[in-house]
């Protein structure tokens, strides 16, 4: 049984070293490639730089494009993306793999992260005021031909095609009160007040949003 | 958030954002302590945060990688050093493997390569075993908490059960029928009080639950009502609700469930759905 020859822990450093698994070697950076998200947390637990650096390269533009979705500025969405990766290297321990899969822990964090960004630097008044709901298209370029991108594996792209149907299937009032929840960081309160409606219906939207995206998802998988 | 559940719509609420601060609070601290919440939070935040997958793809400048290893405190080999360290790496390895094929004159080059690769190939296989079975390991373990935690949950309710069974038993117990103003309602329901164990039971059939409201518990005494606390249906429209009699309370005159808004209210407001008469609870 292969459990019985690595039993420790801190066995990934401990069979490295002798095989200098912590060179980065093309070979070692392909076969963590293949490792799963949950594995490779692991192994960044063991400080397995390699690790890292395969999960950064899966997540970065990910990562980077959520936090700009938030901050609609492309300074404060690299230092807020920047933050999150560096919070992965020093603290994996808080993605506990049983209550979740990672990828929705590492939305969590990022979202969580550039909203408290941009309550910070109260930003969001200047938002409300402007063009909020609605990020600025400045000057960092969309992706052209995303799914050919090699960088991104083929499940995740696929998540998020599945997820783009699944919101553009809401009705556009319902979409736009989950997005300035969940990207502007507004409460019910907020979003009726910017939106000039009664507290009732956003809840209702919200609502009536939250178990249509849970119904098309559903049917997706 | 008190002893009720979490809904579907409060965990849809609290996942996507949407919150006041203080209800989000309150649901952080009920989920902390109530699993089957918990669960329904979690569901609903996988859900909430598939929506910042849809956001539009950019990409990352290229500088971003750098300034994340310096924080973190990692450093990235340059080019150069990698080539540095696997030339080393290759000469020495050369060297011990001409030194084999001199002492022996047998073993080929590609032979001792080909091992290598091997032994590699091995480790590295066990090395990715290893880590796969850390994950079921985890998983097996989080599993038999789990399990834990049903079986603590299993006990609680028996000794609830028991402390009832008790209470229906004991002579010193008043058992009386709950009764519904009109005849809108076919719940039939008992109010179990027990003298010995100071504690209430109340239990009635067919409620509706009602999201943002909540069944209140209120006991009349001196021509005050004083609130015995709130509670929810299952899905069944089951109730059970238990409490211990306050100590401040003299005694009841009757007692009444109301429907009220929210999490409940600290005075009577919403309309009465049961009611129980001639109640002689305690010393008046």
């Amino acid at each position: 049984m292969a459990w019985q020859s690595n039993p420790e822990s801190s066995g990934i450093r401990n069979i490295s070293n002798p095989v200098e698994l912590a060179s980065a070697s093309a070979v070692d950076m392909a076969s963590r490639a293949e490792w799963s998200d949950e594995v490779l947390m692991l192994a960044i637990a063991n400080q397995d730089q390699l690790a890292f650096a395969v999960l950064y390269d899966r997540y970065v533009d990910l990562v980077y494009s959520a936090s700009y979705r938030v901050l609609s500025d492309a300074q404060l969405a690299e230092d807020s993306a920047q933050d999150v990766f560096v919070r992965l290297w020093t603290r994996p321990e808080t993605f506990i793999s049983e209550r979740g899969r990672f990828v929705s822990w590492l939305m969590s964090v990022t979202r969580n992260r550039a909203v408290d960004e941009l309550r910070a630097r109260g930003r969001r008044r200047k938002r409300e005021g402007g063009s909020l709901g609605e990020p600025d298209e400045a000057a960092e370029p969309l992706f052209q031909g995303e799914p050919e991108d090699p960088q991104l594996n083929a499940e995740l792209h696929e998540e998020q095609a599945a997820v783009r149907r699944a919101l553009r299937s809401i009705p556009h009032e319902q979409r736009v009160a989950l997005e300035l929840a969940y990207f502007n960081g507004l409460t019910q309160q907020e979003i009726a007040a910017h939106l000039h409606e009664p507290l009732g219906t956003v809840k209702t939207r919200i609502r009536l949003g939250m178990q249509k995206l849970r119904r098309t998802l559903q049917e997706e998988v | 958030m008190g002893a009720s559940h979490i809904t579907q719509e409060q965990a849809d609420e609290y996942a996507i954002g949407s919150l006041d601060a203080p209800l989000e609070r309150a649901i952080r601290l009920h989920i902390a302590e109530c699993s089957s919440c918990r669960e329904v939070v979690r569901e609903a935040e996988a859900l909430a945060n598939m929506v910042g997958l849809a956001a539009p793809l950019r990409r990352a400048p290229a500088r971003m990688k750098k300034q994340v290893y310096r924080n973190a405190g990692l450093t990235r080999p340059s080019p150069m050093r990698r080539m540095f360290t696997i030339s080393r790496a290759a000469a020495g390895l050369a060297a011990v493997v001409v030194a084999i094929a001199a002492f022996t004159g047998m073993v080929s080059i590609k032979g001792q390569m080909d091992e290598l690769k091997d032994d590699n190939a091995d480790l590295q296989t066990q090395i990715n075993d290893a880590l796969s079975q850390r994950v079921e390991l985890a998983a097996v373990t989080q599993q038999l908490e789990d399990t834990r935690q049903a079986a603590a949950d299993l006990q609680e309710a028996s000794k609830t059960d028991r402390e009832l069974m008790l209470a229906l038993l004991s002579p010193s117990s008043d058992i009386l029928a709950v009764t519904a103003p009109g005849e809108a309602t076919n719940s039939i329901g008992r109010l179990v009080w027990d003298e010995e164990q100071k504690r209430l039971w109340f239990m009635a059939t067919q409620l509706q639950q009602r999201p943002g409201e909540t069944y209140q518990l209120w006991a009349q005494s001196g021509g005050r009502y004083f609130s015995l606390g709130t509670f929810e249906p299952d899905e069944s429209g089951f109730a059970r609700y238990e409490r211990v009699i306050p100590e401040g309370l003299a005694g009841y005159d009757t007692v009444v469930v109301t429907i009220e808004r929210g999490a409940g209210s600290p005075v009577r407001e919403g309309p009465t759905v049961f009611f129980v008469s001639s109640l002689n609870l305690g010393p008046n």
